[in-house]
């Protein structure tokens, strides 16, 4: 019975304890802490956030980026018209302190390219202001597209040929000022032309006859001589949104196996990007010249010419489309923000190849327009889709890289 | 038979006493205005280390609305509309005005790394692109040291100790931050020291280490290093806290915090700030001792991307304008070729590279953004932002003027601008929050007289209403009623006195609503502030409520 009492007695201090305790305000949080301590709990991350964690906190991108023990994965870039390739890239940048860049690479496409090299970089000598390279590369591309020789070529005559080539070069860079390069080549450059593989069109060979395309029948072996100057001021070489890049390179093949294919090469490139809107906006223009020339009693081969066409310059148009002895390009894009991370870009091309530099007319250049999709960081575009448009229909494009 | 007259007696007491507990619908407590949640007395115990992903909060809250979305008033908020102290804030200059010198001094205790001798480099950090370290000094004090990116020199060092300075003065837990300029030789590499170059793993730190991780740093005219040396906080940490929901593991956490005043206005403050990067990876919680109970305080930590700076460039022209996901500006500005855009994309900045992109012409405090959705922030209210906009404005130019030196900007012309947004800005704070509420403040009850200050006109933001309306009503604690006492009376000026008969009769709630008549909402609502007064509580006023326009 005294029992009893007592507990009633503790039972009404409690209760009346708990009734102050919500007669306040800072009571009331007070019983919901209490009663929250006893069961308290971790905090778990669902099935994604543990997946984006991991893919956090392991680097998983970083690692994919930087590869493994040097190697790294490669997808794409092995040349135009290649088709998806994937490959391995070998490389190494802490040789001799640094001052050595070590690089090896192989790719193959789906369409059955094959791409090998090797390289050996001193890229930041005396101060940064000299560099020095030289490189191996071995390629084979078992079906380069090739219309005929002239502007007026006929999708009709579409063929396929093999080219393999094999080059060792050495290349001298020096930088007077920062943004300025100027520098020479040297090159021993092997080639071969065989039966293209593509089963939808016809060999070369059995189209087109060697007195109208130089170099059909026999390849020459060269060696390679020439110099460049190049001024870079673009503010990501990757994805530029302002500077440009003004470029002249020239140079000589001589034919030291058969002297008839003895030639001479100039290339003059000019970049150059308008921003507005803060960067947002961007106008960017590009105009290329190539030009090819041999003595009268010598020809270029046509598997050396330059062409027009495709991904890279002309987008209405298919790969190498055009090809002649010179060949003139204009591109002009407006390039806006969608939001961060991807670009849209509407673009013409004016461009088209011709016999001689004298025949270049603006009134000749064929044209194509389209716009496109760039996937980017702020240093680089790494997916591009571009949809081109001429008088030869539409043509899609996927790359991974930027256009320039 | 005495049993159960016990047992009997026991259950009617029961029955008695809770039926003395209030029902819900009671406004006030005894405790009202509460001044202080302390939520420290609890033990928190040893709560774990939370690892959020920030892929996964950005995603989170960019695609779908975590918390509760619903705008309820804020749930910390006292009755008086203010926040009390407690863990995660601390009334400073907002309520009583700090001097210059505690303006200036911030959440500093000391000054920064003792340079009686070198500092120990204890870790080092080379992934990113601008490096850090560890350091201990003679002290056996640990701080973190960073630095500038190459192409803004001063900035993210600037704006690390300046906002530091304005958060603490608002209220918030912040880190102590120091303005530190070393020579190489005032370091060594501890014996223990590791770090991880690339993504290799860890290893022994060397002083050669320690040299490459300088030399992507910048270097002043006199051949220092010039960085933000960043104390340790006190504590065990327990990594962040989210801007919703409560933690799991920490008793005291019981208000989401979606629902907490100072998150919600810290929408007002990082508006102010450009503190585009308030998100969860950028809070702290930390495991205190006080008397031997341990509890949680929670911090805003890295102020790197503030002001113009977005610590490793300067800022983004987006930021502060947009999300960095917006479906309806990207479709717009796809369909449109980007023809349409929105105003962030035409601002220009003068070139300044100390301060980086920071301006006030355009800046509107209603339509600023962090990066990505904040469920505090979406859950603000007008009267949080108003709550928010008053401390902003507590700030005078001379303040900001002395915050703003504390950065060292060695550019006199960039320290001069930066001063001059600021208080541009925070003009606009106060211009469009003041605008949103009526804005009458400072309430006091002296002899039967209410005094009270009208805030848009003593900022000269407005001109003060010719006259206002009052209407008293008692007030029915326990129901939380209203009976309205005769009809709405003019009043000039910015006092009126308490009916006579309301201080005599035995009323123990009243109150009364003003209004001010010419100032009306876009459905023709007028806002209105409600004092409540209780006869018997030391300063009368125990309640604030306010009304707002409907937007």
């Amino acid at each position: 019975m005294y029992r009893v009492f007592i507990c009633a007695i503790a039972l009404l201090c409690a209760v009346s304890v708990c009734a102050q305790d919500l007669d306040t305000r800072a009571g009331r949080l007070q019983q919901e802490r209490q009663a929250k301590s006893s069961q308290l709990a971790p905090y778990k991350r669902n099935g994604l956030e543990s997946l984006l964690f991991e893919l956090k906190d392991r680097r998983v991108l970083e690692r994919y980026q930087a590869g493994y023990k040097g190697f790294h994965p490669m997808l794409g870039g092995l040349a135009t018209g290649s088709g998806f390739a994937l490959g391995t890239q070998f490389r190494k940048s802490d040789i001799a302190g640094g001052a050595l860049n070590f690089q090896t690479s192989a790719q193959v496409s789906f369409a059955g390219y094959q791409k090998y090299q090797l390289g050996l970089r001193a890229p930041a000598l005396v101060n940064r202001r000299l560099s020095l390279a030289f490189n191996f590369t071995q390629n084979n591309f078992p079906q380069e597209d090739f219309f005929g020789l002239g502007s007026d070529s006929a999708t009709d005559n579409r063929t396929s040929y093999r080219l393999e080539t094999t080059e060792y070069s050495g290349t001298i860079g020096f930088r007077p000022i920062q943004k300025l390069e100027l520098g020479g080549r040297g090159a021993i450059f092997n080639t071969n032309v065989g039966h293209g593989t593509d089963q939808r069109f016809p060999s070369t060979e059995e189209v087109f006859e060697p007195n109208t395309t130089p170099g059909l029948d026999r390849q020459p072996h060269y060696q390679y001589g020439g110099g460049f100057a190049k001024y870079d001021s673009r503010d990501h070489p990757g994805n530029p949104r302002s500077g440009g890049l003004y470029e002249i390179e020239g140079g000589y093949y001589y034919d030291r196996d058969l002297g008839l294919y003895s030639f001479r090469r100039w290339r003059m490139e000019v970049q150059h990007y308008l921003p507005f809107f803060n960067e947002r906006r961007v106008i960017a223009f590009r105009g290329k010249l190539e030009s090819t020339s041999a003595d009268s009693t010598r020809q270029v081969p046509f598997f050396l010419m330059p062409t027009v066409g495709g991904s890279e310059d002309l987008r209405g148009y298919r790969e190498f489309r055009f090809r002649d002895k010179n060949a003139v390009v204009f591109n002009l894009e407006y390039r806006w923000e969608a939001f961060s991370g991807l670009d849209m870009a509407l673009f013409g091309d004016a461009g088209n190849v011709f016999k001689d530099v004298d025949d270049i007319r603006l009134s000749k250049l064929k044209t194509s327009y389209g716009f496109g999709f760039r996937f980017n960081t702020e240093q680089s575009v790494f997916w591009r889709i571009d949809f081109g448009f001429s008088q030869e229909g539409m043509r899609p494009f996927v790359k991974f890289n930027h256009v320039f | 038979m005495f049993s159960k007259l016990c047992s009997s007696l026991t259950i009617l007491l029961t029955v008695l006493l809770f039926a003395r507990i209030p029902v819900f619908a009671q406004k006030f407590f005894p405790d009202d205005p509460m001044l202080i949640d302390r939520d420290n007395l609890v033990d928190a115990g040893e709560p774990r280390v939370m690892k959020l992903s920030d892929y996964y909060d950005f995603l989170n809250n960019t695609f779908s609305s975590p918390g509760d979305p619903s705008k309820k008033p804020a749930a910390n908020a006292n009755t008086l509309g203010e926040v009390p102290d407690s863990s995660w804030f601390q009334n400073r200059h907002g309520q009583k005005r700090m001097t210059t010198e505690e303006l200036v001094r911030g959440p500093n205790t000391g000054n920064g790394p003792s340079t009686t001798e070198r500092w120990i480099v204890t870790e080092g950090k080379t992934e990113g692109i601008t490096p850090g370290f560890r350091i201990r000094d003679s002290r056996g004090d640990h701080y973190v040291i960073k630095f500038d990116p190459l192409t803004n020199p001063e900035m993210a060092t600037a704006a690390e100790v300046i906002s530091t300075k304005f958060f603490y003065a608002m209220g918030y837990n912040v880190p102590e931050n120091f303005l530190v300029f070393f020579r190489r030789d005032d370091l060594s590499v501890d014996k223990a020291a590791e770090i991880s170059v690339g993504l290799g793993p860890k290893r022994r730190m060397t002083e050669t280490d320690l040299d490459q991780l300088l030399a992507r740093t910048s270097m002043t005219s006199d051949k220092r290093y010039r960085a933000v040396a960043s104390k340790v906080i006190e504590g065990r940490p327990i990594g962040p806290f989210r801007y919703f929901g409560t933690r799991s593991d920490d008793p005291n956490d019981v208000i989401p915090h979606e629902h907490r005043r100072e998150l919600r206005g810290l929408k007002v403050f990082s508006a102010w700030l450009n503190h585009d990067d308030s998100r969860a990876v950028n809070t702290h919680d930390s495991v205190v001792n006080a008397g031997g109970r341990r509890y949680v305080r929670h911090y805003l930590i890295d102020f790197g991307s503030t002001l113009g700076s977005g610590s490793v460039t300067a800022q983004k022209p987006r930021a502060g304008a947009e999300y960095l996901w917006e479906p309806w500006p990207v479709f717009r500005r796809i369909m449109t070729i980007g023809l349409w855009d929105s105003g962030w994309i035409r601002v220009r900045y003068p070139d300044l590279p100390s301060i980086g992109r920071f301006e006030s012409k355009t800046f509107e405090p209603q339509n600023w953004k962090p990066e990505y959705p904040n469920s505090a922030f979406d859950n603000a209210l007008p009267d949080d932002c108003y709550w928010a906009a008053k401390i902003v404005m507590a700030f005078t130019d001379d303040d900001i003027g002395a915050v703003v030196r504390t950065g060292g900007l060695t550019d006199s012309d960039g320290e001069q601008y930066l001063i001059q947004a600021l208080i541009e800005r925070r003009n606009r704070i106060g211009r469009y929050y003041f605008d949103q509420m009526l804005a009458l403040d400072n309430f006091a009850l002296d002899e039967n007289v209410v005094r009270f200050a009208h805030l848009a006109s003593q900022y000269r933001f407005a001109e003060q209403p010719e006259n206002y309306t009052v209407s008293w009503f008692r007030f029915d604690n326990a129901k939380n009623e209203k009976t309205t006492i005769g009809n709405e009376v003019p009043v000039k000026g910015l006092t009126f006195a308490v009916p006579p008969e309301l201080m005599s009769d035995g009323t123990q709630y009243f109150g009364v609503e003003i209004k001010d008549s010419t100032k009306r909402g876009v459905k023709g609502e007028t806002p209105a502030v409600s004092l409540f007064l209780h006869r018997l509580s030391p300063g009368r006023i125990i309640g604030i409520e306010r009304t707002w326009n409907v937007q």
